[in-house]
């Protein structure tokens, strides 16, 4: 990663090597350490973040192991228990929304899915739709930020009216108004119909949608690199276009980069949430959170065990997505104050 | 053959149902069975007040002659349409079957062995503008079901059986009032003499005044025609008008027509003042609002079963509960296996075998919302008999249905698709409770839920290639199996090039069509009603249907409303004809 200029870390670095003076005495004041070092030497004093990031790092391995867990039989999600739900308007017949030793948090009415199953592979689906949204916007944002931060002139110009363009759009009322359509050509494509389709317009679409917001925060840092000695000198002894982007300017944007990635990804988790709630996302049986929690939504009184689970799970993934990022800003760039 | 069907997200089409039936001097066969719950509900009303109709999907059409919901056919028989005659309002089983004089002085004479019917026309009958009902109204009207290039929609019993000549095709030679190709043949065939009409028919029509409760044999002013254009004009002659234009999706307003002159109606009591439509909402807005009972919704009433996730709330509060009604509908919800692609008979029977029937109904929320179908018939049409053949239990049995699959020699798993209606929690848990029982059996399932139109495109030809499995519903539009059973399963009337019909198995039986042919030449209505059972136990044998369930109604309504009847007559929706707030 060559050398970063990253100004204000050379304050921080004394102010980090005095908390850790108690062991080492001699060596640290010596002891060079890359920004990316010091930054988790702050993510770790920031305890908000740690909890955030133990949480995350705990949903996205079970995020991943859920579909192995599915092939081995231990989660069931399609497995139907009709015997447990013989309440009026097939509500569990048991207290708490049927939680057993079998089924931890209940079953699901008129089915008897087990809900615990369907909510570990619905976060496996929402994270996985959430992630490639999020990929897609960033490399689209991450493009067009760089080309027209750095090139200035009739590129900056016409990208900046797009991004104008694709935020002034009334967003939901467009993927509403779409979906068929797109859900349509998507299947012509040869993507299985139903849910894959949709999985697909999704991460397409949320993913369309939010590359402004990568955009203009790489533009702006761009427009600010681009004046700096080490691109002047770049440029000066004929490096291509191409170079500049990728080997001086991307790897000084990983900061931001990062920062708006984890800012980015529980929206598109409450997006993904809101469409199935609409009717155009991943529907029910397939389990995403935004599909359990659709079923869920008018269970508020009948069995709110079925209610709030789902709506816990988004939010804690939400909350600890959002604090995390919050965190990674406060130590990636510690200019922003709070 | 365009049809009257139901569906879970599409709603409701076919119409009236009764329980037992005595069709034109015929005798009751059957005694009535499982049917529903209390008469009326509430002491009779007294005029006045507003009346709220809350609802989800759209009316697709007020043109009275394109009308087949079963909903927007009672809707609009009670408040605008009046038609030669008409439904009691009465929760009675037997009493609903009794017909009454409406726009005719009485039931109309037949002769000729049921070939030839004649109405005379009550005086002073007008329509909203002023004018006169004439006998010419009643012709016109009725002819425009014969342009089925712009008509489409509403039922065509009259295209099979008014004495037109017909092509070789079997189509009519009569095109409509609006190319009016082959009109001296329909003037042939009804004729008016001063108010007196004549219906000349080429086969005996024996319950043919029960059709003339469908709106489609409804007068229609010709000098307000306006073809397609009049889709969503409300042409009154009945107690109320619209006040305004309709506005879809929206909500509208309905007010006293003050041409209508009560003295000629028996059938409706009209209390309201006025009676305001709201369109669109969601069936769970629909339950919330209903069981909060405030403002407005006191004086409420739906078509909208209520939701699951209600349903304890409702039964379970006793104040609810003694504004809900729990009726069972006409409706028959059934599975249909293509027949152009699961050709092993043995296949379909090992379908009909895995097929878990009381799955389906937990999933839809247990045992207030339906029960078990032996038959496409349901249980209150004449004659009814119990079609499971094949003895298969309510939960189906995987064990037999993998012999069977077995026996027919087919590798496992045996792929198929299943269409139906989806894009709600409810039906998509429907599906993949079906999903695995089948699988069970040795089916391997690919779901294919349609979430925007459904029958469209299942009767869609070109799609037939694409499904092995589909879902369907239907109810009778008078307790005779004349109403279900040639309608969804006469290839002749329902496969054509570019539409599958009511038939979406593409089901063709050179056998069963002519066990229809005679059926339908049988005069005496109880024997025809024998005919119909046979011909379901010859469908049952070929596995034509999968019978799952009779559906049940949850149906709750504001603490204001008064006079509150579970009438079969307008398909256990509710019966606006007696409704009054408080």
């Amino acid at each position: 990663m060559s050398v970063t200029p990253m100004g204000p870390d050379v304050v921080e670095a004394e102010t980090v090597v005095s908390d850790d003076s108690s062991d080492v005495s001699v060596e640290q004041a010596i002891a060079g350490r890359t920004p990316w070092q010091l930054a988790w030497a702050r993510i770790r004093r920031d305890r908000t973040s740690m909890v955030a990031l133990v949480i995350l790092v705990i949903a996205i391995v079970v995020a991943l192991l859920a579909p192995i867990m599915v092939a081995v039989g231990l989660l069931k999600p399609y497995e139907t228990h009709q015997n447990l739900v013989q309440g009026i308007g097939s509500i569990p017949t048991g207290a708490f929304g049927g939680i057993s030793s079998h089924h931890w948090l209940g079953v699901v009415p008129g089915t008897g899915w087990d809900l615990l199953s369907r909510i570990i592979l619905g976060i496996t689906l929402s994270l996985l739709i959430a992630f490639c949204a999020t990929l897609v916007s960033l490399v689209l944002g991450t493009l067009a930020g760089l080309i027209s931060g750095y090139l200035g002139r009739w590129p900056d110009f016409w990208i900046s009216r797009g991004m104008d363009l694709v935020l002034a759009f009334p967003q939901l009322l467009m993927l509403l108004a779409l979906s068929p359509v797109i859900v349509d050509r998507i299947t012509k494509f040869g993507v299985p119909t139903g849910n894959p389709s949709r999985i697909v317009y999704l991460i397409f679409v949320l993913g369309f949608f939010g590359w402004p917001y990568f955009a203009r925060i790489i533009r702006g840092q761009v427009l600010s690199l681009r004046e700096r000695e080490f691109i002047e000198a770049a440029k000066s002894i004929g490096a291509s276009n191409r170079r500049i982007y990728f080997k001086e300017l991307l790897p000084n944007l990983w900061a931001p980069i990062l920062i708006y990635f984890t800012l980015n990804l529980p929206v598109n988790i409450s997006a993904e949430a809101a469409l199935s709630f609409l009717g155009v996302g991943v529907q029910s049986p397939t389990p995403t959170l935004g599909s359990v929690l659709t079923d869920a939504a008018s269970y508020s009184t009948a069995d709110p065990v079925f209610f709030f689970a789902p709506g816990i799970v988004i939010f804690i993934l939400v909350l600890s997505f959002n604090l995390l990022g919050d965190g990674l800003r406060d130590a990636l760039d510690p200019k922003s104050s709070r | 053959m365009s049809g009257k069907r139901s569906a879970i997200a599409l709603g409701v089409l076919a119409t009236v149902t009764a329980l037992v039936v005595t069709a034109c001097g015929g005798s009751a066969g059957t005694k009535s069975t499982d049917n529903s719950s209390s008469g009326s509900t509430s002491s009779a009303g007294k005029a006045g007040g507003t009346l709220y109709y809350l609802t989800k999907r759209p009316v697709e059409h007020w043109d009275p002659q394109r009308t087949y919901i079963g909903r927007d056919i009672s809707n609009m028989t009670r408040l605008f349409t009046r038609t030669l005659v008409q439904y009691p309002a009465t929760a009675d089983a037997q009493a609903a079957l009794k017909l009454e004089p409406d726009l005719a002085t009485d039931l109309g004479t037949s002769s000729n062995d049921a070939k030839t019917w004649k109405f005379t026309l009550k005086s002073g009958i007008k329509w909203a503008d002023g004018t006169d009902v004439t006998c010419a109204d009643v012709k016109y009207g009725i002819s425009r079901t014969f342009a089925t290039d712009v008509i489409t929609g509403g039922p065509n019993y009259i295209l099979q059986f008014l004495d037109v000549p017909k092509d070789a095709k079997g189509a009519s030679t009569y095109k409509g009032p609006y190319t009016k190709v082959g009109q001296a043949a329909y003037d042939k065939a009804v004729t008016c003499d001063g108010q007196t009409i004549t219906f000349q028919f080429n086969k005996p029509w024996a319950d043919f005044t029960y059709a003339l409760t469908l709106p489609a044999f409804a007068p229609y002013k010709q000098s307000a025609d306006q073809g397609d254009k009049s889709n969503f004009t409300v042409l009154s002659d009945g107690p109320y008008k619209l006040d305004g234009t309709w506005k879809q999706g929206g909500t509208n307003t309905f007010i006293r027509n003050d041409q209508y002159d009560a003295k000629t109606d028996t059938v409706r009591k009209a209390l309201p003042d006025k009676v305001v439509f709201t369109e669109g909402l969601t069936d769970e807005t629909i339950a919330q609002r209903l069981i909060a009972d405030s403002g407005n919704d006191k004086d409420a009433v739906t078509d909208r079963s209520i939701v699951p996730a209600y349903q304890s709330q409702v039964f379970t509060n006793p104040a609810v509960k003694s504004r809900t009604e729990n009726p069972v509908s006409p409706f028959v919800y059934y599975l249909v296996p293509n027949f152009k692609k699961m050709t092993n008979p043995l296949v379909r029977q090992a379908l009909n075998m895995a097929t878990d029937r009381s799955g389906w109904i937990t999933a839809m929320g247990g045992s207030t919302n339906g029960t078990v179908a032996q038959s496409i018939n349901s249980p209150a049409l004449l004659g009814y008999k119990p079609a499971n053949v094949y003895n298969v239990p309510d939960a189906g049995d995987p064990v037999k249905a993998k012999a069977l699959l077995q026996q027919a020699g087919v590798s496992l798993p045996y792929p198929i698709t299943f269409t139906y209606s989806g894009g709600t929690p409810t039906t998509e848990k429907e599906a993949a409770v079906e999903k695995a029982a089948w699988e069970k059996a040795g089916f391997k399932v690919t779901l294919n839920e349609l979430t925007d139109t459904y029958y469209d495109v299942i009767q869609n030809p070109a799609n037939a290639a694409k499904y092995d499995v589909t879902w369907g519903g239907w109810g009778a539009d008078w307790p005779s199996g004349s109403t279900v059973i040639p309608a969804l399963f006469d290839s002749r009337i329902n496969l054509n090039p570019g539409s599958n019909g009511q038939d979406y198995g593409l089901y063709a039986s050179d056998t069963v069509n002519s066990m229809i042919d005679a059926a339908l030449n049988q005069s005496d209505v109880t024997q025809q009603a024998n005919a119909w059972a046979g011909i379901d136990q010859q469908l049952a044998k070929d596995v034509a249907y999968i019978p799952l369930l009779v559906q049940k109604f949850i149906m709750t309504r504001g603490s204001g409303i008064t006079g509150y009847i579970n009438n079969p007559d307008t398909s256990m929706y509710p019966d606006l004809g007696v409704i009054g707030v408080s």
